[in-house]
């Protein structure tokens, strides 16, 4: 039945075949030297390939740093096969909670000398645990929201009442105008919110005895945000706030078309504004004027952390000195922030900072609160978000009272 | 029904009045010639030698992993697919079938029977590792330093024997010890120099440095120093630094709990993927298992989740309709009028309409979405209106079925334009003849014919818009926020609803209850589309 021209072919086949899969696997295994693979996104994968390069090459071992969308990393962390994992990854603080409820990144403890160059609140943003707290990531840089002044348009408030004043003042002068640009959009936007929320005396989770976040006390309905929170539909009547304006807008306001006296926005938009200042726009970048309370942005710390891959790849060691050690020091963190466009977590790297956006924004950050870290956060952004659009939509707005209260109700069952 | 959908495919659009053109046959038995020769042969063993070269390399990870079951799957389908192609002109329409049913299996029956597998689990945050590895996560998360517990410089070294053992100088007292897996010693003075803070040399012990330390790395991060005092011992944290730890929480194997070393409190295993304390109290992580209905016993049991369903269905199926009604409806109008005799330019109002077509959609939503704001957009500017197309509930459904029209209509249109130019234009002009309206004609011979080409296609377009989650979520992102205050936006449809679910729960991922979200979706998509088809096989009759 076979004839011989069939099993002549079958026989070539099979040849290419394993002359194939010979060639394939050369080509995957790659020399023996000990590997630690990181993972890195697109802003950051040369500097980290440079810095953690130069670690390695005095550690003998080689680095392998991987490109990777920054939310994918916390996403693909979860359903990445064992082989193909990161020892270490660039990271988020508020991803913390998530990756240690799921047992996939491990603690650190970096000695006293090293903990004593990194703010307190910079180590606590990458704690977690609801009994005890571990560190989990080592922070390396900050970045917050500041309130950017136009200079050609208006003046630098003193007061919250003062940037009110200038707002409105500017917005009154055209119907194009924007007094203070801070984008919500439909879906709302509780980051950038954050300042004016805080004004109010208003706070995410509060903390138990043991000073870490406690998901059962919501400050969205907290008696003492709640006193001051009428001041939002003033602000909506006198169209201080517009939920309408979004992000898009609120850049090209105050950016292109200059239409904007204020607009908020944190250190990514350094080098617009570098751009822009170039271009006859004269700006400055100043913390947020206090209200009831303190008007303090969310604070944002980037950073590195052990996967506990790291472990069944025989480098846990190594990850360690690398994570819990050297890039904790100034020389990394100098040489991240640089590439990096953020300020750095190290205070001896912070005082080498020249950039003046980057110093500024760093001043604009001082009390910040870090973002909640706890997986329960997932629940709170779109419903605070939400509430500030409906408190802030223009006139068929709901109160702000009942907008936070429904929020936090709301909050409260999600988390169950 | 398939000759009248290939008809419409093929119906080139400039050409009205010819039905199918015929390619030409030379080229195509000159292209069988070809294929048929060596050329053919070696084009064959070529391909097949790809895939078995995959197939060894698939096969040499599956061992690896030993993962024997579908190792001896991939064998048998590899030598399945050799024969299949090899022993000539025997089984010629399985050669046709064979690669499709691959893609099929692999691209649409795996992800089904993997979703459905996830739709039993607890797979959340916080149940993401196997039992075994959430035990060792716990036990390394919950070791802490003692309250006096000591720090140490720390140089690893071989002692004479060529054993590890860790040098290390405590940072508080400055004094030197050796430490081994019997306990911590004190190194004499005399025989050891300290500098900079750690040992630099020491009699009797070579230090260990670069890759020499870095290959020994799984033994020094397992290298454990008992202190002597109960429980606590010292341990490498990184490659120069050593640190007193002790277990807050102890394992026991026998009867699987953990125990709180402070208080107490005994954690056992709840059978949902947790240590739970008897308060309630669960200890993170927990571990990815099966749950049985768990999944769907909360889309039933748990108001946060089954309140919004029923309003979310009703919305998803009045969106998925009306938009394949609108888009259709104006698809037909549009291919009707042009398809008028004596149009001017109609080749040049033909290209223009299929422009919303070929922008990409996303690009296209994401413009909407800008031009349709309230107060900034140009939409209320043009028409000198006040209306909050997305911050409100009914006029963000309004906003979402209109670009869904601008971006949907010219599919019909251009599908309609086919179909009416494969309507033998004898039939109309005999009920022309027998004097029969416009209206009439429409209605009773062009309208059926048209839909016996066209329903297979709107049944299409129901399910695709069912689950159309980039013109929902680009749009509106789901919002704004409906009257219930509850996770699913006013114009969220079931599809966005369950993305919500799977990442924006209460606390992280919950990707169990939104698989078992998608394979309702499955069914009610399936079930609605059966039943269509079944009733669009009555219009064939008409044929």
């Amino acid at each position: 039945m076979v004839s011989s021209r069939t099993l002549r072919a079958l026989g070539i086949t099979l040849a290419v075949a394993i002359i194939g899969a010979v060639a394939a696997s050369a080509a995957t295994s790659a020399s023996n030297a000990t590997v630690i693979r990181i993972w890195a996104d697109n802003d950051r994968k040369a500097a980290v390939q440079k810095v953690a390069g130069e670690w390695a090459a005095s550690k003998g071992v080689e680095v392998e740093v991987v490109l990777k969308d920054f939310g994918r990393i916390r996403d693909d962390l979860k359903t990445v096969a064992v082989e193909n994992a990161p020892d270490v990854i660039v990271g988020a603080h508020d991803w913390t909670g998530q990756l240690a409820a799921d047992g996939l990144v491990q603690p650190i403890f970096p000695s006293k000398a090293v903990r004593a160059k990194i703010p307190t609140y910079a180590l606590n943003a990458f704690s977690y645990g609801i009994a005890s707290k571990r560190l989990y990531g080592a922070p390396v840089a900050l970045e917050n929201l500041g309130l950017i002044v136009n200079k050609n348009l208006t003046r630098i408030p003193k007061t919250f009442a003062q940037l009110q004043a200038y707002a409105l003042a500017f917005q009154k002068k055209s119907a194009d105008n924007i007094g203070l640009a801070v984008p919500q959009g439909a879906n709302g936007d509780a980051y950038h919110m954050y300042p004016f929320f805080s004004g109010l005396c208003g706070y995410v989770f509060g903390t138990n005895k043991a000073g870490n976040l406690d998901p059962s006390d919501i400050g969205l309905s907290d008696p003492a945000f709640l006193k001051n929170v009428g001041q939002v539909n003033t602000w909506n009547k006198a169209g201080f706030l517009n939920s309408k304006v979004d992000y898009g807008i609120a850049r090209d306001a105050f950016l292109t078309k200059r239409t904007a006296a204020f607009w908020i926005t944190g250190p990514w938009e350094a080098d617009s504004l570098k751009k822009a200042g170039g271009a006859g726009l004269k700006y400055t970048i100043v913390p947020f004027p206090k209200n009831a309370c303190a008007s303090v942005p969310f604070l944002g710390v980037q950073g590195f952390m052990v996967t506990k891959y790291a472990t069944d790849h025989g480098v846990e060691s190594l990850a360690k000195d690398l994570v819990g050690n050297y890039m904790l020091g100034a020389d990394a963190q100098v040489a991240l922030a640089a590439a990096n466009g953020r300020f750095p977590a190290n205070v001896d790297a912070g005082k080498q900072v020249k950039d003046p956006v980057l110093k500024l924004f760093g001043r604009a950050g001082v009390g910040g609160v870090p973002m909640p870290n706890i997986p329960q956060m997932g629940a709170v952004w779109s419903e605070l978000g939400g509430a500030w659009v409906k408190a802030t939509k223009g006139a068929d707005a709901t109160p702000a009272r009942v907008a936070f209260v429904t929020a936090a109700r709301n909050i409260a069952n999600k988390i169950g | 029904m398939t000759t009248v959908i290939a008809t419409v495919t093929t119906t080139d659009l400039t050409a009205p009045n010819t039905t199918v053109r015929v390619p030409p046959p030379s080229l195509v038995s000159r292209l069988v010639g070809f294929f048929s020769g060596p050329v053919g042969l070696a084009l064959k063993i070529g391909l097949l030698a790809v895939v078995n070269a995959l197939a060894v390399w698939a096969l040499s990870i599956l061992a690896a992993d030993g993962k024997w079951v579908a190792a001896a799957v991939l064998v048998a389908a590899t030598i399945a697919i050799d024969v299949l192609y090899l022993v000539p002109r025997r089984a010629i329409p399985l050669k046709f079938l064979v690669p499709g049913t691959i893609f099929l299996v692999c691209f649409q029956l795996l992800p089904i029977a993997y979703t459905v597998g996830v739709a039993f689990t607890n797979w959340s945050t916080g149940h993401n590792l196997p039992k075994s590895e959430a035990i060792t996560a716990i036990q390394r998360n919950t070791l802490a330093p003692p309250p006096d517990g000591a720090q140490y410089t720390m140089t690893p070294a071989d002692d004479a024997d060529g054993n590890l053992v860790l040098l290390l100088v405590d940072d508080e007292t400055g004094v030197a010890y050796v430490g081994t897996e019997e306990g911590l010693t004190e190194l004499s003075a005399g025989t050891t120099t300290v500098s900079g803070g750690a040992v630099t040399t020491a009699e009797g012990y070579t230090p260990l440095q670069g890759e020499e330390l870095a290959g020994l790395d799984q033994q020094l991060s397992g290298f454990v120093v008992p202190t002597g005092e109960e429980d606590h011992f010292v341990r490498a944290e990184g490659l120069s630094v050593a640190i007193e730890l002790e277990p807050t929480f102890r394992y026991d194997p026998a009867a699987d709990t953990f125990t709180n070393v402070d208080t107490g409190t005994v954690y056992s295993d709840d059978g949902k993927g947790s240590y739970v304390s008897p308060a309630g109290e669960e200890i993170e992580p927990g571990w990815r298992t099966y749950v049985g209905l768990d999944n769907f016993r909360r889309i039933v049991d748990d108001p946060t989740v089954r309140d919004p369903f029923f309003r979310v269905f009703v919305w998803t199926v009045a969106y998925a309709t009306l938009s394949v009604l609108f888009t259709f409806s104006l698809g037909l109008f549009l291919a009707i009028v042009l398809n008028l005799p004596g149009l001017r330019f109609q080749r040049l109002q033909r290209s223009l309409l299929v422009v919303p077509y070929a922008i990409p959609a996303f690009l296209m939503v994401l413009v909407w979405a800008g031009l349709l704001n309230d107060d900034f957009g140009i939409v209320n500017k043009v028409l000198g209106t006040d209306i909050p197309w997305l911050f409100d509930a009914e006029w963000a459904k309004v906003s979402a079925l209109l670009v869904n029209l601008w971006l949907g209509f010219p599919y019909f249109f251009l599908v309609c334009t086919g179909a009416l130019q494969a309507i033998p234009s004898e039939l109309t002009e005999a009920a022309r003849v027998d004097g029969a309206t416009a209206r009439q004609v429409f209605r009773r011979i062009t309208l059926p014919l048209l839909l016996v080409a066209v329903a297979p296609l709107l049944i299409a377009s129901f399910a695709f818009n069912f689950n159309n989650f980039g013109a929902i979520f680009l749009l509106t992102g789901g919002g704004p926020q409906a009257e219930d205050q509850s996770i699913a936006g006013a114009t969220d449809i079931l599809i966005s609803y369950t993305y919500k679910l799977a990442f924006a729960a209460g606390k992280g991922q919950d990707y169990g209850l939104a698989s078992a979200v998608s394979i309702i979706i499955f069914f009610i998509v399936g079930l609605i589309s059966a039943i269509s088809f079944s009733r669009s096989k009555a219009l064939e009759n008409l044929r």
